[in-house]
């Protein structure tokens, strides 16, 4: 493991607290159901897109039930966390398929970086979420995705019927996007889009912890040739495409 | 002027009839009343046995200490089940009869509930 110069320091720092300790002094760790996302943990998707059936919707439709998102009739307005995207490529001469696009959980984030709120961040474990407590809606974040990940919330929204109470609605004005279904994975689930999608039978989503040498997903990034959309711009995304 | 002071005490007399009565008007409505009789707002009784903190400690903290959760939550992760405001509702199950009910008395409008969903 190569270590950036940030972890470096990190670990100076670490290491002069624990000098600063009284003797005698022990840190005492948190109980395990209030511990905090941890560095230990990269949380990463990886989409085989040969596997995704271009009529099919149920990553979309999974995510709307679980994350409360409601549909306001105006495509130009309305809040898409996931979405579907049909590529023709002319360059290879392959039929058009699609593949779900949604926040790529960059590891250097552009959102995060021109926030002037610090509404959007980086959670320890690399999850890419706004708090939407801070966001003033200015939306440069939305001109600073790559991905078009990010909607505004143009209208206000009343709770469905039959919503889901972990998750909450959206005040008008706020931006918000896809959060990797946070209260699912600090809960040891995945996402809603990629247990979904295993259910139906094509399998084509699956999320894991890239940290973690002996997870599926990174032996599967290790093996098999797998892209990142826009590698170049070295933002380092965190969602994974088989097959691109 | 003999006749004048009867009739003055006589409505005196009149006057602290009806005040009575209005007295015992206000008595009958204390029942429904939003003021329990020694001044606090009349709240709907818990159901379990203890807050998470002090019954005393929570009417005076916590708006912080939602805020305070809210942030280790949000930004930090750190998820603590029985202390999610989700779980308010195993005890107070009616919005209406305890939070909004102290908040209209004291005239503090909280944005939580404008997003968050307080189950019924």
């Amino acid at each position: 493991m190569t270590m950036d110069r940030r972890t470096v320091l990190g670990m100076g720092g670490a290491a002069a607290v624990g000098v600063l300790l009284a003797p005698g002094v022990q840190l005492i760790a948190a109980p395990p159901n209030e511990t905090a996302a941890a560095n230990a943990h990269r949380w990463a998707m990886l989409v085989d897109i040969t596997k995704c059936n271009p009529a099919c919707t149920a990553c979309i439709d999974a995510c709307r039930k679980e994350n409360n998102i409601p549909l306001f009739g105006d495509p130009a307005r309305d809040i898409h966390w996931i979405r579907k995207v049909e590529v023709q490529d002319k360059e290879r001469q392959r039929p058009p398929f699609t593949l779900p696009v949604l926040c790529n959980h960059c590891e250097y984030p552009p959102c995060v970086h021109v926030c002037p709120t610090s509404a959007s961040f980086v959670r320890k474990d690399g999850i890419v979420l706004v708090d939407e407590h801070r966001c003033i809606g200015c939306r440069y974040c939305m001109i600073a995705c790559p991905y078009k990940a990010r909607s505004l919330v143009y209208f206000p929204t009343k709770p469905p019927k039959d919503g889901n109470p972990q998750v909450p609605i959206r005040a008008k004005g706020v931006v918000e996007k896809c959060t990797f279904c946070v209260h699912r994975v600090d809960d040891g689930q995945p996402p809603a889009c990629v247990e979904t999608c295993q259910q139906s039978g094509h399998a084509a989503m699956m999320f894991g912890d890239l940290n973690d040498p002996q997870s599926e997903i990174s032996q599967r990034v290790k093996t098999l040739r797998t892209e990142t959309i826009r590698p170049d711009l070295g933002l380092k995304p965190h969602v994974h495409y088989q097959g691109l | 002027m003999v006749l004048l002071r009867m009739v003055m005490i006589v409505l005196a007399v009149l006057m602290a009839g009806t005040a009575r009565a209005n007295d015992n008007a206000t008595s009958d409505n204390a029942a429904n009343s939003l003021l329990l009789a020694n001044g606090d707002v009349r709240l709907q009784k818990p159901k379990g046995d203890a807050c998470i903190r002090p019954t005393e400690w929570m009417r005076r903290n916590h708006m912080d200490f939602l805020q305070h959760k809210r942030a280790v939550t949000v930004r930090e992760g750190a998820r603590k089940r029985s202390e999610s405001l989700l779980q308010c509702k195993s005890c107070h199950p009616s919005r209406e009869q305890f939070c909004d009910r102290c908040h209209d008395y004291v005239g503090v409008e909280p944005n939580c509930f404008e997003c968050h969903i307080y189950p019924e």
